[in-house]
């Protein structure tokens, strides 16, 4: 079959009125969660991922795939309308969204973020339908050693890549390696740091972690800076841009998605990355960069397609390689392996429907994005007047029982009230919780493949670098990791960051 | 400020660092290490209990040469009532049902804000409780009693 045959394929499952269904859920629910600030999409994923257990694998995939992109459209209505963005990927979105809100042209604003994110969408789209095939075939070709040199690579490269410091990530994979490892060793049988309890011989279950770290100590945090009562709204005017409008932002589309497409791919880049990168690039590009935080259109548009985009082709590392650039694909790697499906390159050979319905499901969500935001914008800025205190024990509930459906087990409960607490301490400690779930999923995977490769070896590492695919990532990582801790580029990087957060 | 030393949310990465790799040593200590051919049980564990003890050295040392810098203040309402009400979520939805641990852990819940009003509060509980369990329960088939057995 060839790629045209494939996407048929595709859309004829994605097509059904069940996945349709779940595509339009998804979407729904990610653009509530991305206007309402507090709730963020890995949160929200963590939540429902025990849900999909009860969905058929495709259903389920898509529903969640749909919550991530539904959070960057909605994330960037508050970001225009109330100068609050719901999700950090729209933060840059508010400094000329806003601003053009201020104006009286926030009618504007929000289709360029909407029209602009829906060409990034299919751009990204029709890149996962060509790039995935071609990777996939690539990584057909790897060996056990290839796959510790990528995972290596990818973990790595994943903490310098995201914000905060670098001993700090890399510390935080490793304790996520050690969670990885509780309970019954692979290979030989043993029991591992399981403070012999019984409880703990299968080991952690992901969403436990996930909801500990995400959901209930986010809860904790978010209370203790309380005061997020409602908002006031700036006026809404016309809807449609004006041609000079138009004019603009097609350019600055157009970059965006193409950043926004190459970043996403990049271990440890996403959504938020892509804005931020794509913003800066439009400044530089920019004949008066000097104008910029005043209420360029260009300042809405790039960032926007950007962030779209990246949501988008991060799918590709996750489905053709098996490896999760980021925590909400870990998220989604957890939701394939609920129902029995590892990603990787065989899911194309051996579940092509999968795949391709996936891929067709996104580009039919980010159409019903479209529909979805403009009409009724008014609708969902009017949730922002909803007080967090009616919202958290909503979640709460949510999350206890999401943990517990898992296994039916209070024991998951408990343990994931404790993860609570661990990642308040870690909010205290400044440490970003992400890296930790790439470690956690990567872990038994590394393991796996890093004693087969000794074993067929005799305990020989050479092998290493003796490969050539698995030497060029080793050699791409000892090179990012020099170069961090060379004193230019580490001041540039923090320049780049704190650029961000200004 | 004065001469202090010690940059406060990096010393507790450190202690954080170092505690669970040195927890993870002691946990691992009867276990097989095998060679690097044949790993046991105890290889991987033991490497990365030592890079994590290490690496919390290497965060702790920095961090006492910087200037101080406070840890962010705690507040002690939210943490313990949020964890307090989801200990008695699990311990009520095994011995009263979920009816019994839901409208628990939203009542007791809600006292982390002080802002609440009880009839608010009350009608919030009862309507997700209801919600919950035609959802989850009987629409999803979540396996817990609704009453107490």
């Amino acid at each position: 079959m060839n790629t045209f045959d494939l996407l048929m394929l595709g859309f004829s499952e994605a097509m059904t009125p069940a996945n349709l269904g779940f595509c339009l859920i998804g979407a729904l629910l990610g653009t509530l969660i991305g206007v309402l600030p507090g709730i963020g999409p890995t949160a929200t994923i963590a939540v429902l991922l025990p849900i999909t257990f009860f969905l058929p694998p495709l259903a389920g995939i898509i529903m969640l795939a749909g919550i991530y992109y539904g959070a960057q459209y909605g994330g960037s209505t508050t970001a225009i309308l109330v100068n609050l963005p719901g999700e950090a990927s729209a933060v840059v979105t508010a400094l000329d969204g806003y601003q053009m809100a201020q104006q009286g042209r926030a009618g504007s604003a929000l289709a360029v973020a909407a029209l602009g994110s829906f060409f990034a969408g299919t751009v990204a789209t029709f890149g996962i339908a060509i790039a995935g095939p071609m990777l996939s075939s690539f990584a057909l070709n790897f060996g056990p050693a290839e796959y510790v040199a990528l995972m290596v690579f990818g973990l790595l490269a994943a903490t310098i890549l995201a914000s905060g410091p670098v001993l700090k990530a890399i510390g935080m994979i490793l304790i996520g390696l050690l969670l990885g490892m509780v309970g019954t060793d692979q290979a030989t049988g043993a029991e591992r740091l399981t403070f012999g309890s019984l409880d703990l011989f299968d080991g952690i279950e992901f969403t436990v972690i996930a909801i500990g770290l995400f959901g209930f100590s986010e809860i904790i945090a978010n209370l203790e800076r309380s005061g997020s009562e409602g908002v006031k709204l700036a006026p809404m005017s016309r809807m449609w841009p004006t041609r000079e409008d138009f004019r603009r932002s097609w350019p600055a589309v157009l970059r965006g998605t193409g950043i926004g497409t190459f970043l996403g791919i990049l271990p440890g880049g996403g959504a938020t990355l892509a804005s931020f990168s794509a913003y800066s690039l439009e400044k530089k590009v920019s004949k008066h960069p000097k104008k910029f935080g005043t209420g360029v259109v260009e300042g809405v548009a790039a960032p926007e397609s950007a962030n779209n985009a990246a949501a988008q082709s991060s799918f590709i590392p996750l489905l053709t390689l098996g490896i999760p650039s980021n925590n909400m694909m870990a998220m989604m790697l957890s939701a394939f392996m609920i129902h029995g499906i590892t990603p990787g390159p065989s899911v194309l050979t051996n579940q092509p429907e999968i795949f391709w319905g996936l891929v067709a499901s996104m580009w039919i969500g980010n159409a019903l994005l479209v529909f979805i935001n403009m009409p009724l914008i008014g609708l969902w800025v009017k949730l922002l007047t909803v007080p967090y205190r009616l919202l958290y024990p909503a979640i709460l509930l949510f999350c206890c029982v999401g943990v517990y459906s898992m296994n039916n087990r209070i024991f998951d409960v408990l343990l994931a009230a404790g993860f609570g607490l661990l990642g308040y301490a870690f909010r205290k400690a400044k440490c970003e919780p992400g890296p930790l779930l790439l470690g956690f999923v990567l872990g038994p995977l590394l393991e796996a493949n890093l004693r087969r490769t000794l074993l067929i070896t005799q305990g020989d590492p050479s092998i290493f670098v003796e490969r050539p695919i698995s030497l060029t990532m080793l050699a791409a990582t000892v090179i990012l990791l020099a170069l961090m801790i060379l004193p230019s580029f580490r001041k540039k990087r923090e320049e780049a960051f704190q650029e961000e957060e200004a | 400020m004065n001469a202090a030393r010690g940059d406060g949310p990096d010393l507790l990465t450190a202690g954080l660092f170092a505690g669970f790799g040195a927890l993870g040593l002691w946990l691992a200590r009867d276990l097989d290490q095998g060679t690097m051919a044949q790993m046991g049980a105890g290889y991987l564990p033991r490497a990365v209990c030592a890079g994590l003890i290490l690496l919390g050295g290497v965060i702790g040392a920095m961090a006492l040469r910087r200037d101080a810098a406070p840890i962010e203040g705690m507040r002690l309402r939210p943490l313990l009532v949020i964890v307090g009400s989801i200990a008695g979520f699990a311990f009520l939805a095994e011995h009263g049902g979920f009816v019994a641990a839901s409208l628990w852990l939203i009542i007791a819940g809600s006292l982390a804000d002080p802002g609440g009003r009880w009839r608010t509060v009350l009608m919030l509980a009862g309507g997700l409780t209801a919600f919950g369990a035609l959802v989850f329960v009987y629409g999803l088939g979540v396996q817990m009693e609704l009453w107490p057995i």
